[in-house]
């Protein structure tokens, strides 16, 4: 479905309106949606769907997942988060995540940055190289 | 032995195992060579993209949630939800002396099959034209070895002059001609151990023209023995529109190269129309706004910072050059259309061809009255403006009273020389293509005519007679041509040789 210019608008300032402190607020997103589906405004679908883009693409950025190929005892995950929280600010979802495929090491990712420590990483880029 | 194991050792434990820090994206759409990423929050304008597999592309639309990319290359391989990440660097091309003699595509990749490129350094795609301090006006000349250019629309080095027509109208000949003969001086130079001449060093940019043609072109340089002086850039018309669309800017880089380290270059961007159509394809498949002709709003900022990038650089800044001749196909001898109007306004003068004049068989069909250039006759040397001076005013005269005696017989005895000089200049302009001349025979026989040596001469009999005068002064008379060459004036001592010697031949010839 084509989503109009002026749907598009709507749910930017209808985002805008979301976050306090440049953080979304969870309460005012749900009160935003109740709101909308309550009143159907004209092409509220639209609005709807390209709200839920600009959400869905707000978590992504303030969502760290952390990969390790061995699990991180809890003194080492309170160590990364506080890291974590002091490079990109409060706000932080961090999830972690035991996964041996990646034979080695950490690769933590918080929205499209990649930090990128494992053995698989590296064996990946040389075989690039050839 | 213990203490190559502990150095061993060592070195092991100074290495540090650094992360690496990537930016990365989701590939959430992918059309027609070109892809929406989502992510990439870190991406810059104009920076190269891996997609893995050796596939690259070039971020060209940074938006609110997404980034248009461009795929460089095979765009099938790419897949929906796959990841890609920033490289942090441009865009950038091969350049050097390595690239002579070979045909590349637009990445710079060799297309010839004779192996692999030696390069001596990768300059961006995208360069910022040199600023005015560092110009200095034009003032050496590129002599195409075209009669007609030479002495009426003089190219300097550094200039940019327009090559503007119908379809076969002879345009890409000029390109060729001007090539031939640059290979020729050069070559003419280096036996000659001439340590004051500066090779001019040719490039030519293919954009979407047919394979075969560019294998006619190929084929013709090699014959001519002019290859190991020309770079060939092809981006033909099977090719993707991104490759089109980026020719023309990795052959500009390859002729920068050449300006920045003091040499001159000289590039032809065969055609530009046809990469303004490449260029209206990728804007519109990435959704950019459409204008007039549903070209995007920046098609004039896309010829203006490809040829403003060529120029004539001060003795401080390498004293190099580079000289663009675009070619632009109009339709229908439409001047006043989009592409043609704005690529006139960017370039130093045009040289514009006629299908009327091509098939009356004046050829090279360059029509006098609209042709012009800007700033080549500062170019000039002397001997050409000593016997061009009134050329082109002659010229334009005689088209004027030809139009007129087409109603009366009754003339005046001046109105009849006019004419009659008129249609000898006509018929020395006339020139085989791929067969450049040098310019001391240019300027010997155009001292011929301006001499009232050749008003004895039959009108159908002028192109046999400069044939036959050339083939004498070379042969019999080469130490007049070689001081026209050396002195490149004529004084009044040549012009008494010249005579002479132009008498002497009439004497012989029947």
């Amino acid at each position: 479905m084509k989503i109009f210019k002026q749907a598009r608008r709507d749910a930017k300032s209808l985002f805008q309106a979301c976050r306090t402190n440049g953080v979304l607020d969870e309460s005012k997103v749900r009160e935003v949606v109740q709101k909308v589906v309550a009143t159907k405004p004209r092409g509220y679908v639209g609005v709807l769907q390209h709200f839920q883009r600009l959400v869905k693409l707000d978590i992504d950025r303030r969502t760290a997942r952390i990969e390790s190929a061995t699990p991180l005892s809890t003194a080492q995950q309170n160590e990364l988060s506080g890291t974590l929280a002091r490079q990109y600010g409060q706000g932080l979802q961090i999830s972690f995540e035991h996964n041996p495929s990646l034979l080695g090491g950490l690769r933590i990712k918080v929205g499209s940055d990649v930090v990128d420590a494992t053995v698989q990483g590296r064996l990946d880029a040389l075989a690039e190289s050839f | 032995m213990n203490s190559i194991l502990q150095e061993i050792e060592s070195q092991i434990a100074g290495v540090k195992s650094t992360a690496m820090k990537q930016n990365v994206g989701v590939v959430r759409e992918i059309y027609d060579g070109v892809a929406k990423i989502e992510g990439l929050t870190d991406c810059m304008a104009n920076e190269m993209l891996d997609f893995g597999g050796g596939v690259t592309g070039l971020a060209l639309n940074l938006e609110e949630t997404e980034v248009g990319v461009i795929i460089l290359g095979e765009f099938a391989k790419v897949k929906e939800g796959q990841e890609v990440r920033t490289t942090g660097r441009l865009l950038s091309v091969p350049v050097g002396k390595g690239l002579l003699g070979r045909v590349v595509n637009s990445l710079g990749q060799p297309i010839d099959g004779k192996g692999p490129i030696k390069e001596t350094a990768f300059y961006p795609v995208e360069k910022i034209a040199p600023g005015i301090i560092k110009r200095k006006s034009v003032s050496q000349p590129v002599q195409t070895g075209i009669m007609a250019i030479d002495a009426m629309i003089p190219i300097g080095r550094g200039q940019r002059e327009l090559i503007i027509g119908d379809r076969s109208t002879g345009k890409t000949t000029i390109g060729i001609d001007t090539i031939i003969n640059q290979a020729r001086s050069n070559k003419a130079a280096e036996t000659a151990g001439d340590k004051g001449y500066r090779p001019l060093y040719s490039i030519y940019v293919a954009v979407g023209q047919k394979q075969s043609n560019i294998a006619r072109v190929i084929a013709e340089l090699e014959k001519a023995g002019a290859m190991p002086y020309t770079i060939i850039v092809v981006a033909a018309a099977s090719d993707s529109a991104t490759n089109q669309y980026l020719a023309p800017f990795a052959g500009a880089s390859m002729g920068e190269w050449f300006m920045d380290n003091g040499m001159d270059a000289l590039i032809i961007y065969d055609d530009l129309s046809k990469h303004a159509v490449a260029y209206r394809q990728v804007s519109l498949v990435l959704k950019r706004p459409s204008g007039r002709e549903a070209y995007p709003g920046d098609v004039f900022y896309l010829h203006s910072r490809l040829l403003e990038r060529s120029a004539r650089v001060g003795e401080k800044y390498g004293n190099g050059s580079l000289t663009a001749l675009p070619i632009i196909e109009t339709q229908a001898g439409d001047v006043a259309a989009y592409s043609p109007t704005n690529v006139m306004s960017i370039t130093d003068g045009q040289i514009y061809l006629e299908t009327d004049l091509f098939y009356q068989g004046v050829r090279p069909a360059i029509s006098v009255g609209l042709s012009v250039s800007r700033v080549g006759s500062a170019a000039q040397i002397k001997a050409m403006k000593q016997v061009a001076g009134r050329i082109k005013g002659d010229l334009a005269q005689f088209r004027e009273l030809a139009a007129f005696a087409q109603f009366g017989s009754d003339l005046d005895a001046k109105t009849q020389g006019m004419l009659e000089r008129g249609k000898r200049i006509v018929e020395i302009f006339k020139q085989q293509q791929y067969d450049p001349l040098p310019i001391e025979i240019q300027a010997a026989v155009l001292w011929t005519v301006q001499n009232n040596l050749m008003d004895d001469v039959p009108v159908d009999k002028i192109k046999d007679f400069q044939a036959k005068l050339t083939e004498y002064l070379t042969t019999r008379k080469a130490d007049v041509l070689t001081k026209v060459r050396n002195e490149k004036a004529i004084s009044d001592a040549i012009a008494a040789d010249l005579k002479s010697a132009v008498t002497g031949f009439k004497q012989t010839y029947t």
